[in-house]
């Protein structure tokens, strides 16, 4: 079915609009099954269709959504009127900054699409994770899979062409039990990038049930642990939650509509400021940090954003040095013109909406740190005075202009000497953003690093949920204050 | 709107049946229109019109569902829908526990939470509201911020088992306004809910604003040391917390799997201050609430904390069927919680300032991004936010930078809460991912607690 889409964005130009894209999703599937102590308690599949038409009329945005192919031609006006709306109200005119426009495709990388995968498959594959979850010492086992196909059409007044299909796989492990105490503990398991692709092929079982099998043994570990010392040392953090202390305090509060303060009213702002680009020390000359949506096989990597704006690999803190943003058209002339001076030279790539149904926003590509030179996690312990060793992102806490931050996890064990000791339990850290970073002492080298998946970033109001990455090695991080 | 969305029902009920399939149908229906601001402009101006099908077919110790977002009139996609839930069905493992397909022994329908009026309120009128609600306020330093969300949600839901539904509509907006200082970096907020067009109120945004305004350009900035403090809660960080006890409180089904403060023996004990009542029902002005669940039960108002003392968990009737209990109509788009009231007549900010206090007051009004530290301990983590106050002993007013607390809800809740205001609130907790959901708490307008412990004090607002 071919829809006139470049018929609609044409009227309203005639109208007098100034930009307008719509982005039509033909069909998206979805797939969802969790299984919890063995009892597959949801198991659902979704489809949806729509589009949703953006429309900058004298500077100012609208933007209409409908699900109802039947209403194109009202929906385009609602958006058009919900420009003129938004006009009565509006201290600076939004301009855009310039793009190449493209005509171009982008396929995710999978091998088998989890939509072709039997469901008995599918269902078994559950089972046999869940049977080695079933250990001693589990009281609750849960299994989560979700799956995402969608293709999206973008076209825009510009000329722009572009078609994405994108596939996503995410599974999840987590498992409970109860310590000496009567208190939870848990472990949980979200795999990394595996490979080259990210389709049903990586859901190898023998790979989930040696998870499953160190889950067991790190969650028996804990529940037999005392509680971790409430006291200040270094804490040495594995990928599976330094990618979450990235995200939160370098790739929230570099977003650039965070900085501007967009996101005031909901998600919080930012400690960084315009005046602080090229100048801020933000961490110690061994943290060097990038927005790179061009690597290879990540949620955050999709060809173009939904500014039609190609993919890019971008600087965000050069040897501690703060250099970069998370960008989009808008943000960067807005930017420039309060820095009074072209400091971004151009959109980032990285406005992304959630659905047809949502605005494009400055979201996360794959805020990654790059490797070091201190070795490996063995090599960074026998380094290590005192210390502790956390993993998993348990649970998380952030001040509002990212400046603080909260983190509980689910193992950890102490280090003294270069020498690892024994596990503690209820483990979590805490500390401002700044201090933190210019903390870092040791940064793994590349046998450390990996790239985490994160399959739900809320971001926005109307709130939308994104998916992206972030590459990160094992690092350390002195004088830190533990204990819950 | 209602009739139409129980009409395709029907249709789709009677083409489930012809195939001896055995499902729940709901359809969902939303026109959402948010404004958002920053800035001092409008950011965003944003409509959508979405509807959502939801096909959960039954059978032997198994369940499937499917999924649908498309137009309301497309009933071919639809019908693809039930097929799909069928064709699913066989493929999914058994379960330990036989699933109870909802049988509506009548038609329920509830249109009396919809205002037309406020559901279809326009630009023009949230444009209005705003500049009503922030005359005079802002300056080149100070810009207004915020989110104006409004719009109206259908559902209806029926199943095979008989031909009788429940629907309900309701209309609702919720309305954050901030005011922010680009120069200082802090932020005031001012928040309203609304169920109905009368509710809406700019002046009281606006005099909220202006005390809170006045307050954070006068008086002295301070960074609070580590340790205990006496702390004020507004509704917003009181509705955090009890929205947190509701769930790692009172679900039946978080209790079963450990994640709960609370053990089946503790039913009939005291387990929480004298002070605190929590109900939940529909007899909750104001929150949304809801008269019959999806298995067409009629809802009552029943205190599941009574004054400290835990009456029972709540079951669904999927947590029911797998736990063996019985449900207790809580099968919801969304729930309505109420923290009863208590006795102390300290109803706002202004009083509260006014009030003669023998000891520094930490008003907080606003938690930030709160997580779970451990959900069997009922240990909280938070930042404060939006227009927190020191109010000395002396009578002296300061701006204080934001703190970190981590808590437990049995202590905010319990050994530690000093008072409650004698005048309720509600406090909108909608939420804007997936669909229209409206949803909101009633809770008492501040809450008291002391030897809340300052873990972390900031040197920014």
């Amino acid at each position: 079915m071919t829809h006139p889409w470049k018929e609609e964005l044409n009227k309203l130009l005639l109208q007098g609009a100034s930009y307008a894209d719509v982005r039509y999703t033909p069909r998206e599937d979805s797939a969802a099954l969790v299984m919890r102590n063995g009892n597959l308690l949801a198991f659902s599949a979704g489809s949806e269709r729509g589009f949703g038409v953006r429309v900058l009329y004298q500077g100012a945005w609208g933007f209409a959504a409908s699900s109802d192919l039947g209403s194109i031609t009202a929906t385009f006006a609602r958006a058009l009127d919900n420009a003129k709306s938004t006009a009565r109200r509006l201290s600076r005119p939004i301009r855009l900054a310039d793009k190449q426009v493209h005509t171009g495709r982008f396929t995710s990388p999978c091998l088998v699409d989890p939509a072709q995968v039997p469901y008995d498959e599918q269902v078994a594959f559950l089972r046999r994770v869940d049977t080695a979850l079933q250990q001693t010492g589990v009281e609750q086992r849960m299994i989560f899979l979700r799956t995402q196909s969608r293709l999206t059409e973008y076209y825009d007044t510009q000329g722009a062409q572009i078609v994405k299909e994108i596939r996503e796989i995410f599974p999840y492990l987590g498992i409970q039990g109860r310590d000496g105490d009567g208190e939870t503990q848990s472990r949980r398991y979200s795999p990394p990038r595996l490979g080259p692709t990210r389709g049903w092929e990586i859901m190898q079982a023998d790979f989930f049930e040696e998870q499953a099998a160190r889950m067991v043994r790190e969650l028996n570990e804990t529940l037999a642990a005392p509680k971790c010392p409430s006291d200040v040392r270094s804490v040495i953090l594995m990928p599976d939650i330094m990618y979450l202390q990235v995200h939160e305090t370098i790739g929230h509060p570099l977003e650039l509509d965070r900085i501007l303060g967009y996101e005031l009213s909901y998600a919080g702002g930012s400690f960084v400021r315009l005046s602080d680009f090229g100048a801020l020390r933000y961490g110690t000359d061994k943290l060097t940090v990038r927005a790179d949506a061009t690597m290879e096989n990540s949620p955050g990597s999709f060809g173009y954003d939904d500014d039609g704006v190609e993919a890019q690999n971008n600087l965000l803190i050069k040897d501690g040095i703060l250099v970069g943003a998370i960008t989009s058209r808008q943000m960067v002339t807005e930017a420039n013109d309060k820095m009074g001076r072209e400091y971004f030279k151009g959109s980032g790539g990285t406005a992304r909406a959630s659905s047809f149904r949502r605005t494009p926003l400055e979201r996360m590509t794959n805020i990654s740190v790059d490797p070091g030179t201190d070795g490996t996690l063995e090599d960074i312990i026998a380094k290590t005075e005192k210390g502790i060793v956390l993993s998993g992102d348990k649970s998380w806490s952030i001040g509002s202009n990212r400046e603080q931050f909260h983190f509980a996890n689910h193992y950890g064990y102490l280090v003294e000497d270069g020498q690892k000791k024994g596990v503690v339990r209820s483990c979590a850290y805490s500390g401002e953003t700044l201090p933190f970073y210019n903390s870092l002492a040791m940064v793994g080298d590349e046998r450390t690093w990996q790239v985490e998946f994160v399959p739900n970033c809320g971001k926005g109001m109307p709130s939308q949920t994104m998916q992206l990455g972030h590459g990160v090695p094992v690092c350390r991080f002195d004088n830190v204050k533990v204990g819950e | 709107m209602l009739q139409q969305m129980k009409e395709t029902l029907l249709a789709l009920r009677e083409y489930a049946l012809e195939r001896n399939l055995q499902a729940q149908l709901s359809l969902h229906r939303e026109d959402s229109h948010l404004t958002r601001l920053a800035n001092g402009s409008v950011s965003l101006n944003t409509m959508e019109s979405v509807t959502s099908l939801s096909v959960t077919a039954y059978g032997d110790r198994r369940t499937a569902t499917a999924t649908l977002v498309c137009g309301l009139k497309d009933l071919d996609m639809m019908r693809q829908a039930v097929d799909r839930a069928a064709a699913m069905l066989p493929h999914a493992s058994r379960l330990s526990f036989q699933p109870t397909l909802p049988s509506i022994p009548a038609d329920s329908t509830c249109e009396t939470g919809y205002d037309a009026a406020l559901a279809q309120l326009g630009s023009a009128g949230i444009l209005d509201y705003i500049s009503d609600a922030a005359a005079g306020l802002e300056d080149e330093d100070l810009t207004l911020g915020g989110s104006f969300s409004v719009g109206g949600t259908a559902w209806c839901t029926l199943s095979t088992a008989t031909p009788h539904s429940v629907s309900w509509r309701l209309s609702d907006a919720q309305i954050t306004l901030v005011l922010a200082s680009a120069k200082n970096k802090w932020e005031i907020n001012a928040e309203q809910s609304a169920q109905s067009l009368d509710d809406l109120d700019p002046k009281a945004m606006r005099r909220h604003l202006a005390f809170l305004k006045e307050q954070y350009l006068t008086r002295e900035a301070v960074r609070l040391p580590l340790g205990p403090v006496r702390v004020v809660f507004g509704a917003a960080a009181t509705a955090e917390y009890l929205s947190y006890l509701s769930y790692l409180g009172l679900d039946g089904s978080a209790m079963k799997q450990g994640n709960s403060i609370h053990r089946e023996e503790d039913i009939g004990q005291r387990t929480l201050s004298h002070k605190i009542t929590v109900t939940e029902g529909p007899d909750c002005p104001g929150a949304f609430a809801l008269p019959t669940d999806d298995f067409g039960r009629s809802r009552g108002t029943a205190a599941w904390y009574d004054k400290g003392v835990l009456r029972g968990f709540i079951w669904d009737q999927g947590a029911a069927d797998e736990y063996a209990q019985t449900p207790t109509g809580h099968n919801l788009a969304h729930h309505s919680f109420a923290l009863q009231p208590g006795d102390m007549a300290v109803n706002d900010l202004q009083a509260l300032a006014a009030a003669p206090r023998d000891t520094d007051i930490l008003y907080v009004p606003y938690l930030h991004y709160t997580g779970v530290v451990s959900p069997s301990e009922g240990l909280i983590t938070g930042t404060s936010r939006f227009g927190a106050l020191l109010l000395k002993k002396d009578g002296a007013i300061q701006v204080p930078y934001n703190v970190r607390f981590t808590e437990k809800l049995e202590d905010i809740f319990g050994g530690k809460l000093l008072w409650l205001s004698s005048e309720s609130t509600v406090y909108n907790t909608s939420s804007t991912y997936g669909s229209r959901n409206p949803s909101a708490l009633r809770v008492p307008r501040l809450m008291c607690c002391d030897q809340i412990n300052v873990e972390i004090s900031n040197k920014s607002y």
